[in-house]
């Protein structure tokens, strides 16, 4: 059947042109994200900028050496990027080749019966929309590994010297990596034609006798189950983002998304229709026959609209949450750097400071190893003077005596005793940075502050002692009375001021993130849009000719055509904002318990725009392909 | 013409029936309500027999085709094939059975569009395992007066052209049985005549059997008998007719 794969995939070239721009693409992004990720695995830092020490052991794990980079030279930052984008795009593919593979199948419907009436059993039928596949799939993996080759160095020239990546990266061997984007690439793609082919084994040979017939409407019992399954894995997901579940949220937001998209696909054919009917109500009032036309062919054909609605549905639900859920983050980031700080001015850079301006809050940030049972960390800490930052700062300790922070001892935040499960009295191993090692006693537990306060704060002659020459980045002052501080000191700043500028750095960073995740998705999902509403529009000739033969006019035609890219769409992004919101809520309610008056940013513009920019790229690429059918089919063609 | 009599006896009952059908039944069940579209027919087409089913539209007549052939299981009743009884078989068995005892010639001329004619006429062989050779389906090509385009594609061809890279197609694993619906709906008479002029030749040379359902009167005469259908039963038979004695019953029928 193999020889029979070849011959028709060149025949039906259009319709596997979508699937392998699909995977080639989707390859071509998992390629990138595995060379990069091997330059910097193989990425060597200076080695006077590494501390060696010891870990810990016990509990089953004996002490190994580990060597953690003290320079900025880290590449830790870009490695999670890479992965993320990595899990992104391979997520993407599945549903791009499923739904463009089913695509094929459902409209060569009628071919397939015929191979059966001339002989092929069901096994040969499927064995041939398998080779089918792995002929796509392999010339595709190939050229996407190809590009992701040639890309690789562009790449890792614009992720060098950037906050990710802060040091110079090199091209590594790029076998390994693309071996590995190819395998997976052609996993996904057989994965993905797997449940095509097995419809197509389906296909009775009677098939080739009747007219395309409309495909059955029903969908099985094994898909509904798992669509009920993927739904109530996503829903106990959901119930985890409250405030108990603490950092874990973030990725919970990220993450959940993705199985909801699994479920509502699955169950599309389901739903799809009865959103439709929904949505069609206005449509049917005003339009006077193209509208309920169009109404007709998305609830009459409900896998092939799920099929089209499948990866709007994807993107705006995965981006969407995405950017609400960061810039709820940031929200909540930025209330918390306005509860923690208690100073009414802060001072910017290293102008001198005379002590009759008041009481002085000069913490110096330094860093430390610290050494836990299996591994090692860098981790920011700050020396404070206790007795003024706790006037400056909100450091009430939840637990603990702040006043006892003398000698080797450290104040560690409530974050990171949960997250380490530290208690007071617990001493936390470390080495400085001039490579003495110490014990710091637990004397307090602090609210979380970040970015006012790190999570390990130390005493002054501490930080003194072991990081001689760090400065302070910012001082936080309480002026004494009469004392124009503003006035004075050049680099001074309203608090609220310099509380707006931290928000703001933090929006920042999430922004670049957001990028650097969502562009190569956003990417593939515009193509991957076009890709299904192009093929789907392609397959309609016939049927737009008889339309014409009847006595529709091709704007007619046109408008039906947009009506039903519109529904689709329509139905797709009410999924994707039903899933948004839910999202939202339930982070920001984790997020925000227990704070007040905490600003609501909703992203309306980015939001707007991925709403926006499905829906044109969705009824664009129907209606492309609509016009140029039109254009060269006169009605006489239905009698051909 | 008679009244419907339960059982008709073959042409040259010699031997066992090629095809065997045993009071079958089919109703459609639908939301609209049950459709009986076979209402229990019972006819034994002998073997090198040539017959044709004509009926008016709605009579049944394809639906008595699909079934015969195993392409769609009666409600109730028996199709034998060979000896072979089709009821209960398996999907597979069935596919076997129907690539290697069956011929198929349809209207649409159901070639693959992305073979050539002569990959479309190798088809057969190749799905049962078989290396095709190239005499083989240079024989059938020739015998259909298609030698020379064997490396065409089917839409380079003309609907006659078509329809004999279909019938080569249907030849090259030398069924028993052939089984044709409208096999010249879509053609010209020149064509048709040809096209006729083959299936007759099957059973005039090979002995194999010919069973076409037709609603044209000058295609049916090439039959030896002429079955008439009529609301799912068989309404009575014209044995070696003219077209106009054909067309003329068919006109009583629909009366």
């Amino acid at each position: 059947m193999f020889y029979l794969s070849r011959q028709t995939v060149s025949r039906h070239r259009s319709l596997y042109a979508g699937s392998f721009v699909a995977l080639a693409v989707g390859v071509f992004l998992l390629g990138l994200a595995a060379t990069a990720t091997a330059a910097t695995i193989a990425y060597r830092g200076p080695l006077a900028d590494s501390i060696t020490v010891t870990t810990l052991g016990g509990n089953d794990t004996a002490p190994t050496q580990v060597r953690v980079p003290t320079s900025a030279a880290d590449t830790s930052g870009l490695q999670v990027v890479l992965s993320m984008v990595g899990t992104i795009s391979g997520f993407i593919t599945i549903f791009v080749i499923a739904s463009t593979f089913a695509f094929a199948v459902a409209s060569r419907r009628r071919e397939i019966g015929l191979l059966r009436l001339v002989g092929a059993t069901p096994r040969q039928v499927r064995r041939m929309i398998l080779g089918e596949a792995f002929v796509v799939a392999l010339v595709a993996a190939l050229t996407g590994a190809v590009l992701a080759e040639l890309a690789t160095p562009l790449l890792l020239r614009k992720a060098s010297y950037t906050e990710l990546a802060p040091v110079k990266l090199e091209p590594a061997s790029p076998w390994v990596p693309l071996a590995i984007a190819v395998g997976i690439g052609l996993l996904v793609a057989m994965l993905g034609a797997r449940s095509a082919a097995r419809r197509a084994g389906r296909v009775g040979p009677i098939d080739a006798l009747r007219e395309a017939a409309l495909e059955p409407p029903r969908i099985g019992p094994v898909r509904i189950v798992f669509g009920l399954l993927f739904m109530a894995g996503s829903i106990t997901l959901l119930t985890l983002i409250r405030p108990s579940t603490g950092e874990g949220v973030m990725p919970l937001a990220m993450f959940t998304p993705m199985l909801l998209v699994i479920a509502l696909t699955l169950l599309a054919p389901l739903v799809v229709p009865w959103i439709s009917r929904l949505w069609a109500l206005p449509l049917t009032a005003w339009t006077r026959v193209s509208g309920s036309l169009a109404r007709s062919n998305v609830v009459a054909a409900p896998r092939r609209s799920a099929s089209l609605a499948a990866p709007i549905l994807a993107i705006s639900a995965v981006a969407g949450s995405m950017v609400l859920s960061l810039s709820f983050a940031a929200d909540s980031a930025e209330a918390t750097i306005r509860d923690s700080l208690r100073a009414p001015i802060v001072v910017t850079g290293d102008a001198k400071l005379d002590a009759s301006l008041g009481t002085v809050d000069a913490g110096v940030p330094l860093q430390f190893v610290r050494i836990d049972q299996d591994s090692a960390e860098l981790e920011d800490a700050e020396g404070i003077d206790p007795a003024i930052a706790a006037r400056t700062r909100n450091l009430t300790p939840l637990s603990g005596d702040l006043d006892k922070l003398t000698g080797n001892t450290v104040a560690i935040s409530k974050e990171m005793s949960s997250l380490e499960h530290y208690k007071i009295g617990d001493e936390v191993p470390v080495t400085f940075l001039d490579k003495t090692a110490a014990k710091l006693r637990i004397v307090a537990i602090v609210p979380d502050a970040f970015g006012v306060t790190p999570s390990f704060l130390i005493p002054l002659e501490l930080a003194h002692k072991y990081a001689p020459t760090a400065e302070p980045e910012r001082r936080f002052i309480l002026p004494a009375p009469g004392v124009d501080v503003l006035g004075t000191v050049d680099s001074a700043v309203p608090a609220a001021d310099w509380e707006a500028a931290q928000a703001e750095g933090v929006r920042k960073g999430n922004q670049f993130g957001l990028i650097m995740l969502l562009g190569p998705a956003a990417f593939y999902s515009a193509i991957a849009i076009a890709n299904t509403l192009l093929m789907g529009s392609l397959q309609r000739r016939h049927e737009f000719i008889t339309s014409r033969l009847l006595g529709a006019t091709p704007a007619q035609i046109r408008r039906m055509v947009l009506w039903e890219s519109s529904l689709v769409g329509a139905v797709a992004l009410s999924l994707g904002t039903a899933i948004t919101v839910t999202v939202g809520i339930l982070i920001r309610h984790a997020m925000t318990s227990g704070m007040a008056d905490v600003a609501v940013t909703v992203p309306w513009g980015v939001l707007l725009g991925i709403a926006g920019l499905c829906l044109t790229l969705a009824v664009g690429s129907a209606l492309a392909p609509t016009t140029y059918i039109l254009r060269r089919s006169q009605p006489s063609a239905a009698v051909e | 013409m008679t009244a419907t009599a339960p059982t008709y006896p073959s042409v040259v009952p010699t031997e066992a029936p090629a095809l065997l059908l045993d009071g079958i039944t089919k109703t459609y069940r639908s939301k609209a309500g049950a459709v009986d579209a076979l209402r229990g027919v019972t006819y034994h087409f002998a073997r090198g027999s040539f017959t044709a089913v004509m009926g008016p539209s709605g009579s049944g007549k394809s639906t008595l085709l699909q079934c015969a052939a195993g392409l769609d299981q009666p409600t109730s009743g028996t199709v034998v094939l060979g000896g072979t009884k089709l009821n209960g078989l398996n999907e597979v068995t069935l596919t076997k059975l129907r690539r290697e005892e069956m011929g198929f010639v349809f209207q649409a001329y159901n070639l693959l569009p992305s073979l050539t004619v002569h990959d479309n006429v190798a088809l057969p062989l190749r799905l049962t395992g078989r290396r095709p050779r190239r005499a083989d389906v240079h024989r059938v090509l020739e015998q259909v007066g298609l030698e020379g385009k064997a490396k065409r594609r089917p839409a380079e061809l003309s609907g006659g052209q078509q329809q004999r890279v279909a019938i080569a197609r249907a030849l090259i694993t030398r069924p028993s049985v052939f089984f044709a619906d409208e096999p010249t709906g879509a053609l010209d008479s020149g064509t048709s005549r040809q096209i006729l002029g083959l299936l007759r030749e099957a059973t005039d040379r090979a002995g194999q059997t010919v069973v076409i359902v037709t609603h044209d009167p000058v295609a049916a005469a090439y039959a030896e008998r002429v079955l008439f259908l009529s609301d799912g039963l068989l309404a009575g038979h014209l044995d070696r007719g003219t077209p106009s004695q054909i067309a003329a019953a068919m006109s009583d029928l629909e009366r």
